[in-house]
């Protein structure tokens, strides 16, 4: 069931800007849903929008059973009418309040009772471990403590939806980890819906149940994570997921492979392209596997598996015809990571990027064979929408075909 | 049509709302007033009736026009008080530019020592009324052309001071660049501050010399500052009435703004008007080349200094003789015209200095004919015409600060929340116009507008809130400013959070943006505070009998030459001025500067 059901909104700005484009949305209750995309997607004004800082230029917005939104009857819900709890980026803490004053200023507004106000402080101070800082002055704190205290002020309100604005963007990386687990465990405790906005895909990808992916105003592909980063609606959807960048060869199609000059990828299925037109297929680094061609001719597989002994004379002929999905390359970088090393591999007139996680035994310059062995297969069409299935609601579509009948 | 209006509903926000209702408010007060004064130009007034053959009052006239530009008495009317006005305002800038400049720079480029008694007294003299070095400048070097009796300087050299020096533009301009100096300081001083060291550091890097950084990277980053200074300070004298008034009546050498006064209260209120017309011209104009010339300033200005202090000059050997020169220079500005106008009041017959002369007489002696001056006026604290008038300053004072604040936080909040919209840019711009309008010619405009009823608002003229509203639109400027700075300081997420929050707009207002930046706000109304206690010029045509100030009144008193009563006064209100710049300084954090600076 959606509990927040957001349909045909848009916001332009003065000389038709278009900040947010006629975007559907259904978020799920319970759901961790994170906006994701570049800066200037749209992402954090439509957050905005649905907490009613700002008002959309058409469309509608539902959040559970109340109309928070509507242009055509000319409605608007006063943002703390909504139910929902918003948490800034800079976490907006009034610095010339206590962290006490901070967490029950809203609690005051609604003149609740003095009881009840110290209760529900108290209450919401030792869930997040701030139980001893309550008599501080925010610009005191330090920035982690800072964030308690911001979704603390948020969370005592009791809202239905939470939501977040880029709130690990100013943290170091050691503490952003732990704020990464600290919301997941938070997310999964008060069973809460959150609305999680990043331009950082590995927040995205390792704390969301779904993923809504925004470019340009407009919303890419909305889907689970892992769905997200397998089965991507478009090119941008592809590339924007992943580090190291996936691998993007321009070939053309043929009945049962495609053909990217020196590499070729077999076909488990027909594309439904003409035979000869051009495709885009996407190859993930770690989808890519390099096996050493041995000065004594003897191939050994980065792996350190057996080497295929026809993996050098298939190679060997370079052969643009054969759909093994291999072809010979010559390492142009070599990049080690701790864990894994990546490799820049030049094959034909492609530089690929490889990810490796066993000991190599690859230096600069050395020829080696790259197999392709996507999982699945990521191609796409000239206009870059995927022509191996997208993983949940691709809405463009949706949304050609409403244009093209359902309005006027 | 029905989204449109929907749209427009939801677009029915408490910034918008203000702005609407400020800029008709202000529009009523600045804009509608200036097309009010430039049709009294064009009309006949009772009293000139006689002087312009066979009309009538309210005749449409080019009269005043004539006389003022092309009669055979123009250049005693009109010329030659311009021609003064210039050189006082070119005179006093270059001068105020220099003291200030220099000042500046040792102040935050050297290591002068007492730097931070430097800083601080440095401002004194601006917040001081700018006519007390007038008074002071009359009570030291006055000869024998007034009263009959001889300044300080004479009693004790014995040497006559020649009538140039005495009176006239040469002390004209001295005193009043004494007076705004502090613009220079501060302004140049914040520029030089606001220099990002690692501009410096490149360049030196660069293999570039002190000197060539001096003239390639610093002067370049605060010629905006200088610019400002200049034209700031050239624009205040256009406008200032008290100086000239005091220095120039005896020698009966006219500026502008004594022009307008002359003329206003006497018989020729169209021409008074019309030299009004002549002064707001001027400001505009320096407005406008403002504009021209440092059009990029603000983006210039704001650059933030992040690193460390490049190194400071060393001033070697000659620090200890500056800091003395600087020192001295200062407490001399300061010090010298207060116990100057000090030792008068407590002389009971003037141009006496000695033991057996002292008497408390003018500050709480009875009334009488026959002791000191012979006034039949009573001591000035004892005196309840005087003290009445000072309690009206300080009402006024505090009013003005009180919706001057208000005012300025409302404004700067409606600016800053809807930036880069057209009403913002609008509303940014009409409430720094009262700016460079020279003080008296605003005054004027006022008297325009309100002498009369019109429309259902009655006329204002002789009343206390005619000075509120002069007082707030010429104060504006500052306090909006304070508001614009404090409101950009804050950003929105502050509000935005209360909106989640629940908070109506005026919990907002209440809780959080003013509490957030209380001393900026203070900053803001200290300012006009300070300013309506020492305001001469701007009031001086819209007082009245009933609502007589206590700068206003001394000008009485100096006519008919009791200069004790006029300078005990005046140091009432210096005394107050400057125990309220320091005490706030102390108990608010405020910083005058804050409010200053364009």
């Amino acid at each position: 069931m959606p509990l927040i059901a957001i349909q045909g909104v848009s916001r332009v700005y003065p000389g038709d800007v278009r900040a947010v484009w006629e975007l559907d949305l259904e978020i799920p209750d319970g759901s961790f849903t994170t906006l994701l995309g570049p800066s200037g997607c749209g992402k954090t004004t439509t957050l905005r929008m649905i907490a009613g800082l700002e008002l959309p230029t058409a469309g509608e917005i539902r959040i559970g059973d109340l109309l928070a939104f509507s242009l055509a009857r000319g409605r608007s819900l006063a943002p703390s009418k909504r139910g929902l709890g918003l948490v800034f980026q800079s976490y907006a803490l009034w610095p010339h309040l206590t962290v006490a004053q901070n967490i029950t200023f809203g609690l005051e507004v609604q003149r609740l009772g003095k009881a009840e106000i110290e209760r529900r402080r108290d209450e919401v101070a030792a869930a997040l471990q701030i139980d001893s800082l309550l008599h501080r002055y925010t610009s005191e704190l330090s920035g982690g403590q800072q964030q308690r205290v911001a979704i603390a002020r948020v969370l005592v309100m009791r809202p239905s939806v939470l939501l977040l604005d880029e709130p690990l963007s100013n943290l170091d990386a050691t503490l952003r980890m732990d704020m990464r687990a600290e919301l997941k465990r938070l997310h999964a405790e008060t069973g809460s819906t959150v609305i999680y906005v990043t331009h950082d895909q590995l927040e995205a990808l390792t704390m969301s149940t779904h993923i809504a992916l925004m470019n340009e105003g407009e919303l890419q592909q909305f889907a689970p994570p892992l769905e997200l980063y397998a089965r991507p609606g478009n090119r941008f959807a592809a590339t924007f997921l992943g580090n190291p960048r996936i691998n993007l060869l321009e070939g053309r199609s043929e009945r049962d492979r495609i053909v990217c000059g020196e590499l070729t990828v077999p076909l488990e299925a027909p594309l439904g392209v003409a035979a000869g037109a051009p495709v885009t297929v996407g190859l993930r680094a770690e989808e890519l596997r390099l096996s050493a061609v041995g000065a004594g001719g003897q191939a050994a597989s980065a792996d350190g598996q057996a080497a295929s002994t026809d993996a050098r004379a298939t190679a060997g002929d370079g052969a643009s015809g054969d759909a093994t999905g291999r072809a010979r390359g010559t390492v142009t970088s070599v990049l080690p990571t701790g864990s894994d090393w990546y490799y820049r591999v030049a094959v034909g007139g492609h530089d690929l990027i490889v990810r490796q996680n066993a000991l190599p035994d690859l230096r600069l310059g050395d020829e080696v064979v790259v197999t392709a062995a996507p999982a699945p297969l990521k191609a796409f069409d000239a206009d870059g929408r995927s022509l191996t299935g997208a993983a949940g609601l691709a809405p463009r579509e949706g949304r050609d075909a409403r244009a093209a009948g359902v309005t006027p | 049509m029905r989204t449109r209006l929907q749209r427009f509903r939801l677009n029915v926000t408490p910034q918008r709302v203000l702005a609407v209702l400020f800029l008709l408010v202000l529009g009523y007060l600045v804009v509608v007033p200036l097309g009010v004064m430039l049709q009294e130009t064009f009309v006949v007034h009772p009293l000139e009736r006689f002087q312009i053959p066979g009309s009538m009052p309210g005749d449409f006239t080019l009269a005043h026009w004539e006389r003022t530009f092309v009669s055979e008495n123009a250049y005693a009317f009109f010329y030659r008080p311009l021609i003064n006005t210039l050189i006082i305002s070119l005179g006093l800038a270059f001068l105020a530019l220099a003291i200030g400049g220099t000042l500046a720079w040792l102040v935050v480029r050297t290591d002068l020592p007492f730097k931070g008694l430097i800083s601080n007294a440095a401002i004194i003299p601006y917040v001081m009324p700018s006519w007390t070095l007038a008074l002071a400048w009359i009570t030291l070097f006055k000869n024998e052309r007034i009263g009959g009796t001889q300044g300080i300087f004479t009693a004790l050299t014995g040497v006559s001071t020649p009538d140039w020096f005495a009176y006239g533009l040469f002390p004209i301009t001295i005193t009043l660049a004494l007076h705004y100096f502090p613009f220079g300081f501060m302004l140049i001083g914040g520029a030089l501050r606001n220099i990002d060291a690692q501009l410096e550091e490149s360049a030196e890097l660069l293999g570039a010399g002190r000197l060539t950084i001096l003239r390639r990277v610093v002067v370049p980053l605060v010629l905006p500052a200088i610019f400002s200074t200049f034209l700031l300070t050239f624009s205040r004298g256009l406008g200032t009435f008290g100086t000239p008034a005091f220095l120039g009546g005896p020698v009966r050498e006219f500026v502008l703004s004594t022009t307008l006064y002359a003329n206003l209260i006497g018989q020729r209120p169209g021409i008074g008007y019309l030299v009004a017309f002549v002064m707001i011209s001027l400001g505009v104009l320096v407005l406008y080349m403002d504009h021209r010339i440092i059009g990029t300033r603000r983006s210039f200005v704001t650059i933030s200094g992040k690193g460390a202090r490049a190194g400071l000059v060393a001033l070697g050997r000659w620090r200890g003789p500056v800091a003395a020169l600087v020192l001295t220079f200062i407490f001399g500005v300061i010090a010298v015209p207060i116990v100057a106008l000090a030792v008068d009041t407590v002389m009971l017959r003037p141009g006496i200095y000695a033991w057996s002369n002292f008497s408390l007489h003018y500050w709480i002696g009875e009334a009488s004919r026959a002791i000191g001056l012979g006034t039949g006026e009573p001591g000035i604290l004892r005196n309840p015409q005087l003290m009445g008038a000072l309690g009206n300053t300080m009402q006024l004072a505090i009013t003005v600060a009180l919706i001057c604040g208000v005012l300025g936080m409302l404004i700067g909040y409606t600016v800053v929340r809807l930036r880069g919209t057209l009403i913002s840019r609008l509303l940014d711009q009409l409430s720094f116009l009262p700016y460079l309008m020279p003080s008296i010619a605003l005054g004027s405009i006022f008297l325009a507008m309100f002498a009369v009823a019109r429309g259902p608002i009655p006329s204002l003229y002789g009343t206390f809130w005619l000075l509120v509203i002069a007082c707030v639109v010429s104060y504006l400027p500052y306090a909006v400013k304070a508001g614009i700075s404090a409101m950009m300081q804050v950003g929105p997420e502050l509000e935005e959070a209360a909106i989640m929050a629940g908070a109506s707009w005026w919990t907002r207002m209440r809780r959080v943006l003013f509490p957030v930046q209380k001393a900026t706000y203070f900053s803001g109304m200290l300012l006009p505070f300070i300013s309506v206690t020492r305001e001469l010029s701007l009031l001086i045509l819209l007082v009245t009998p009933a609502t007589q100030l206590a700068t206003t009144i001394t000008l009485r008193y100096t006519d008919r030459g009791w200069y004790p009563y006029t300078n005990a006064m005046v140091l009432v209100l210096v005394t107050i001025v400057i125990t309220s710049t320091v005490v706030s300084r102390r108990l608010m954090k405020t910083d005058l500067a804050k409010g200053l600076g364009g």
